[in-house]
């Protein structure tokens, strides 16, 4: 959309966690995991219900607070002051329940928390938001992003599984412009759905912007992925570059069960 | 489904589906229509209706109501509740009274301490419900309780009347030709609807009650919000509490009674949904005019006060009964351009119509 993009850096740092650790309670979520994500490559987040991804996207996306470690973005110390500084660092998610508001339009759900003021000085002065720029702006993106989608003032709640995901992937490709995370971004969509927003992985990725991808679907990781971090029990078990070593969906899956022991 | 029924069943559906769209206006706007339905049969049976007199007297009669329900309703729609309302209107009038006639403080000063009042009970229930996650019906039904023992502990049950010319007028005076306090909520009213069509937080206060979680993630401010509105409610409550103590000229404790049943009522009617997450600022208006019309025809028509509270009592039902409608209606797809024909457009179109065929 407009505003001020960051400008990726191919190849450096973008993303860098170390030490992260979570307890709920009595259960220990992330027993200190340490990943690293560069700009224009995409991290494959695999791991078996319960390894502790859901918990990691969340402490990386602002929402969740880690007992100890750190995250720093660019080679900044990221201080987790919520899920708002994260999104106007450039730091996008697509949760796994889309995080969709079903009684806002499209529109609405595409800018929720980053309306723009306007148009003109005396309406930003009066907080007045801008919609006829949200639904224009929304109905170009997805033109450039080649989605067919219901009209943009449609209600989020009318839309179908994968219409919303479409939403919701659109958004995070749309603000995200240091780093995209998607968790589970295929999940409801069918054949050609998913061919779509693994196209939108290879965009990004040739946009320069650092993408994490967690599914469970091993042959997609595989196909867009240049690295695969795997979770096993709170801990990384393995860290795999595609690029340098041959690594199959039977090796994965040994090394989430556990069959394969992690080296990393 | 193949894409040859898809192709079959398509037009037939989106026929459908139009009228449908037109049932939800129809059902939106509702009480719209049963509000000048309601109108002209009072009209009829009393022809006094639509004098400007009694449309006044209509305007002066909501407006504390309505002033209260304006936040009343944005409480509502993201999925919060203020029942102490009532109990705080009669708190302010109270210390207003004590403020005046025992501590001697000037008149003005009296008003602003018993809005304060009012602002500082909107606060405690906002960080109790807000930032400490407690049950927003308990804490406000204590509030209910809470505020109305408060109010006839420091007053002893004593109504303390006598104010002034200048106080009278907040209550009886009138601007513009019409009475100061349906002035008032006019005003509040207006920069409601500008803060819910017009502003972020309109769509920020939806998205909490609809999807808190959502919000959350999105970095929409789940508990300031709702905070600054309890806020809102508890001040325009005191202020509510004390037109109606100008209007009197007597704070007395019984002031508020029942307030907080009229603006759900209201509030209800309009179309919020009591889970949160749907509704209009609008619906809401015609809800608050609903219930002032109902009352005051009912009067012209020359029935007790009881047939009134038993028509609200009725006609709250009946609105439970339309916010069953609305929610089945919301899950309607919008209208779609003319059928794209071509390979890219079918899977997303397939997808859809099996939805809708499930649904």
């Amino acid at each position: 959309m407009s505003g001020q993009r960051h400008v990726p850096q191919r190849g450096s740092r973008a993303l860098d966690v170390t030490g992260i650790v979570k307890r709920y309670g009595p259960v220990v979520a992330l027993r200190g995991v340490s990943l690293g994500l560069d700009y224009g490559d995409v991290l494959g987040l695999v791991g078996d219900n319960g390894a502790g991804k859901s918990t990691l996207i969340s402490v990386i996306s602002g929402i969740t607070r880690p007992d100890s470690g750190e995250v720093r973005v660019d080679g900044k110390l990221w201080d987790h002051a919520g899920a708002r500084s994260t999104r106007e660092a450039g730091i996008e998610t697509v949760f796994q329940n889309l995080a969709l508001v079903p009684t806002l339009s499209i529109a609405e759900n595409m800018y929720l928390g980053r309306e723009p003021y306007g148009p003109g000085g005396i309406a930003a002065a009066l907080r007045r938001i801008d919609k006829r720029r949200m639904r224009r702006e929304v109905e170009q993106a997805f033109g450039r992003l080649g989605l067919q989608m219901p009209p943009v003032t449609s209600k989020a709640g009318s839309l179908s599984g994968g219409q919303r995901q479409a939403v919701a992937v659109a958004r995070a490709v749309l603000w995200g412009s240091r780093v995209v995370i998607m968790d589970e971004p295929a999940a409801a969509l069918g054949v050609q759905q998913t061919e779509a927003v693994l196209g939108l992985i290879a965009r990004l990725k040739a946009e320069g912007i650092a993408t994490m991808l967690v599914s469970h679907n091993m042959d997609h990781v595989l196909r867009v992925a240049d690295r695969v971090a795997v979770l096993r029990l709170g801990r990384k078990v393995a860290d795999l570059d595609l690029r340098r070593q041959p690594v199959t969906a039977t090796d994965l899956v040994g090394l989430i069960t556990g069959a394969v022991p992690g080296a990393a | 489904m193949n894409l040859a029924q898809v192709r079959r069943t398509g037009p037939r559906l989106q026929r459908g589906h139009g009228s449908l769209r037109r049932l939800g206006a129809a059902q939106g706007g509702g009480l719209w229509v049963a509000l000048i339905l309601l109108s002209f049969y009072f009209s009829w049976t009393t022809g006094s209706f639509f004098t400007r007199s009694n449309l006044l007297v209509v305007l002066e009669q909501v407006s504390v109501l309505g002033m209260v329900a304006v936040p009343g309703a944005m409480l509502l729609v993201s999925g919060n509740l203020d029942l102490s309302v009532g109990s705080v209107a009669g708190l302010a009038a109270a210390a207003f009274g004590e403020f005046d006639k025992i501590f001697g403080w000037p008149m003005w000063l009296a008003f602003l301490g018993a809005i304060a009042v009012g602002a500082a009970w909107g606060t405690m229930n906002g960080v109790l419900v807000c930032y400490l996650g407690f049950s927003p019906v308990i804490v406000t039904l204590g509030g209910y309780a809470g505020a109305a023992g408060l109010a006839q502990t420091i007053t002893s049950d004593t109504t303390r009347s006598g104010f002034g010319h200048l106080f009278d007028q907040l209550g009886n005076g009138t601007l513009a030709g019409m009475p100061v306090p349906g002035v008032i909520f006019i005003v509040v009213f207006l920069a409601g609807a500008y803060v819910w069509y017009e502003t972020r937080t309109g769509r920020h206060l939806i998205a909490i009650g609809a999807n808190r979680e959502a919000a959350n993630a999105l970095g929409v401010s789940t508990r300031r919000l709702p905070c600054v509105v309890y806020i809102l409610s508890g001040t325009a409550a005191a202020l509510g509490g004390l037109i109606i103590t100008a209007q009197l000229d007597g704070a007395s404790v019984q002031i508020g009674v029942g307030l907080e049943l009229q603006v759900l009522t209201a509030i209800l009617l309009g179309g919020v949904a009591f889970t949160g997450g749907r509704g209009s600022l609008w619906g809401t208006l015609a809800g608050i005019l609903f219930i002032g019309v109902l009352d005051d025809g009912l009067i012209l028509v020359n029935v007790g006060p009881y047939v009134a509270d038993l028509a609200v009592g009725a006609a709250l039902v009946v609105a439970a009964a339309l916010d069953v409608g609305y929610q089945r209606l919301e899950r309607r797809p919008a209208p779609e351009p003319e059928p794209v024909e071509g390979e890219a457009a079918e899977p997303a179109r397939s997808e859809e119509q099996e939805q809708r065929t499930g649904a």
